[in-house]
């Protein structure tokens, strides 16, 4: 069973959480603060991380950094209430696989938990959105056209999740298999991780605005 | 107005040394050097303005003022508890009469002694201070509360000296100011004016400098008083109505879009988005998208990459959204409406879809086929284009597109 560890500062947030994800995994920790969060993820060293992004302390942001320099290939999925770009990018470039905001239903939730573990990412109609945004136009001085620019297939791919599709609509009404759907989502989050996009690193330098 | 222990109360041989000690008292409440002027004020029944007054241009008398005040300091005592002090009541104007004649007579003989810096001098800074002393007993408490911080100074020991060298270095320089003016002498008379203008300096610069901070200061409060009152109309207005709502409601579909516009709301006017640009098609979807929802309280998740202005063509297709996004909210059955708008350099599209019912798009019924038509025509008469896909069981999806206008 998946062990997933959580990471919340708004504790009636994260017994509501809990008690939806131990249904269907194993819960090996919480946390409700950076300092904390960072010595309990390395501990119990989870497979994936359910974190918020605004937390007292440096928020989420600072916990993936601190963590991936012990554990590299750990596993987090950014939780928030906030779907401002400035956040969901940063989170993003940090390092996170995925963003979800706390809307999303028990069921997606339990959806995307399963797919981060399984080395996907998940990318919510707004995130897809954004990314479509921060890569439209041209690119005035690609220094690495292949980082800084998505092919028409992701593009494509990316328009159908922003529609509101799952995995498995966008794969057949693209007449592709939804492995080649996650290949396409998980190059287009590596773009966004390592992209020199100015749009991108503006957004992941004006984080602390909000 | 105002007596010095030597002169006055006439001593009654009937009273003890102890007695007299008990009578006049440095005051505790009413002090700004040892409190002696306020004790001597409570004794004979005057406000202590003049007696302070009266020390002051006693000490323009060859500074006999500073002398009579160490002596009336020497003999009296702090007023402490156990200390049964008289006080008098306030002196009656021929009380007040007698006072003033015998402090004129207490400054004669100074002067006819040679104890004197000169008529020049002591009469008219005399007339100053009594002028001033006058206008401060007019002078209502708040005001005065605030001409006084100066003295009462954050440490209280060095802002009492600060006060005393103050109120010395000025009134000696001033006396020396006034009588080296007669003989026209440049050196003296640049050394007493500098003595004057660093005892002005001592006793008001501290002062000077906390208006100016306090009224910085002031000024910074009722900004944020100001912010803070403002935030709390728009919460009332907003949040506050809405719980209010939400506690009222037992359809949980409402509550979740109220939560949901609410949120929205705040969000935009917490972070700036709010200013949603109307002339915009952006703006314009999202502000479409609302509206819908809380109509038939069903969530609009809306995407829009890029934007445009909004012309008439744009506007169509808006209008066109919003009638496919109140079908799908009033047909389809679907748990949430999906809007999609892309704005690229050439056209603008709008997909609105729902994974409700759908229906079969050869066989439907009048009412469906009059709103098919109805979005139809308003896209054909832009140069626009309609395209819906539906199948029963799989949802349906609207698909609208514009050309831009060229600039």
């Amino acid at each position: 069973m998946t062990s997933v560890y959580l990471v919340d500062d708004h504790e009636l947030f994260l017994t509501g959480v809990r008690t939806e994800l131990q249904q269907h995994f194993d819960v090996v920790g919480v946390s409700g603060d950076v300092d904390d969060a960072i010595a309990g993820i390395r501990r119990a060293d989870p497979d994936v991380v359910l974190i918020d992004v605004h937390m007292p302390g440096g928020g989420g942001v600072s916990v993936i950094d601190n963590v991936i320099e012990t554990h590299p290939e750990m596993v987090f999925l950014a939780l928030s209430v906030s779907d401002a770009p400035e956040d969901v990018i940063a989170m993003i470039r940090a390092g996170a696989r995925g963003y979800v905001t706390k809307s999303i239903s028990p069921t997606e939730l339990v959806d995307a938990v399963k797919r981060v573990g399984a080395g996907d990412a998940v990318f919510s109609p707004r995130l897809a959105g954004f990314v479509l945004d921060a890569f439209a136009g041209a690119v005035p001085k690609p220094t690495d056209p292949e980082l800084d620019q998505l092919t028409p297939r992701e593009r494509e791919v990316l328009r159908q999740i922003a529609r509101g599709f799952t995995y498995k609509q966008v794969a057949s009404r693209l007449s592709i298999s939804i492995k080649t759907v996650e290949t396409h989502v998980s190059a287009v989050l590596r773009k966004l991780q390592l992209s020199s996009r100015h749009e991108l690193a503006r957004w992941a330098s004006d984080r602390r605005i909000v | 107005m105002e007596t010095v222990p030597e002169t006055s109360p006439p001593p009654q041989p009937a009273r003890s040394w102890a007695r007299l000690r008990r009578e006049l008292v440095r005051s505790e409440t009413d002090r700004v050097v040892s409190g002696l002027a306020g004790g001597i004020a409570a004794r004979i029944g005057i406000p202590s303005v003049y007696v302070r007054a009266g020390f002051i241009v006693a000490t323009l008398a060859g500074g006999a003022g500073i002398a009579a005040y160490l002596f009336g300091w020497a003999l009296t005592l702090d007023d402490e508890a156990g200390v049964d002090h008289v006080e008098a009541p306030p002196a009656t104007t021929r009380q007040r009469i007698a006072i003033g004649a015998l402090y004129l007579g207490f400054l004669g003989v100074l002067q006819s002694a040679g104890i004197w810096f000169g008529n020049d001098v002591v009469w008219p800074v005399g007339a100053i201070v009594f002028g001033a002393a006058v206008i401060w007993d007019r002078t209502d408490d708040e005001r005065r509360q605030r001409l006084t911080q100066f003295a009462r100074s954050p440490e209280e020991g060095p802002g009492r000296a600060r006060v005393i060298g103050g109120i010395a270095l000025f009134a000696i320089g001033l006396g020396f100011l006034f009588s080296s003016v007669e003989t026209f002498d440049l050196g003296p008379v640049l050394i007493a004016a500098a003595m004057a203008a660093a005892g002005f300096m001592l006793l008001f610069g501290p002062w000077v400098m906390r208006m100016a901070n306090d009224l910085a200061e002031e000024r910074r409060t009722r900004i944020r008083s100001e912010e803070k009152a403002e935030m709390a109309a728009h919460l009332h207005d907003s949040v506050l109505q809405t719980l209010a709502l939400i506690q009222r409601s037992d359809d949980p579909k409402r509550m979740v879009t109220l939560a949901r516009s609410q949120e929205r709301e705040l969000r935009e006017w917490l972070y700036g988005e709010g200013t949603r640009q109307l002339g915009k098609v952006r703006g314009a979807i999202e502000a479409m998208a609302d509206r819908v929802e809380k109509d038939h309280n069903i969530p609009i998740e809306v995407v829009v990459v890029g934007d445009a202005a909004l012309d008439p063509d744009t506007d169509a297709l808006v209008k066109a959204a919003g009638e496919a996004m109140t079908n799908a909210a009033r047909h389809s059955g679907a748990d949430k409406v999906s809007v999609y708008v892309e704005v690229n350099d050439t056209s603008v599209e709008a997909f609105v879809g729902d994974q409700g019912k759908g229906f079969d798009p050869e066989a439907i019924d009048p009412e469906r086929r009059g709103i098919v038509e109805s979005l139809r025509g308003r896209m054909e008469r832009h140069g626009g284009t309609v395209e819906i896909t539906s199948l029963p069981g799989e949802g349906t999806d609207v698909q609208l597109r514009v050309n831009r206008r060229l600039l």
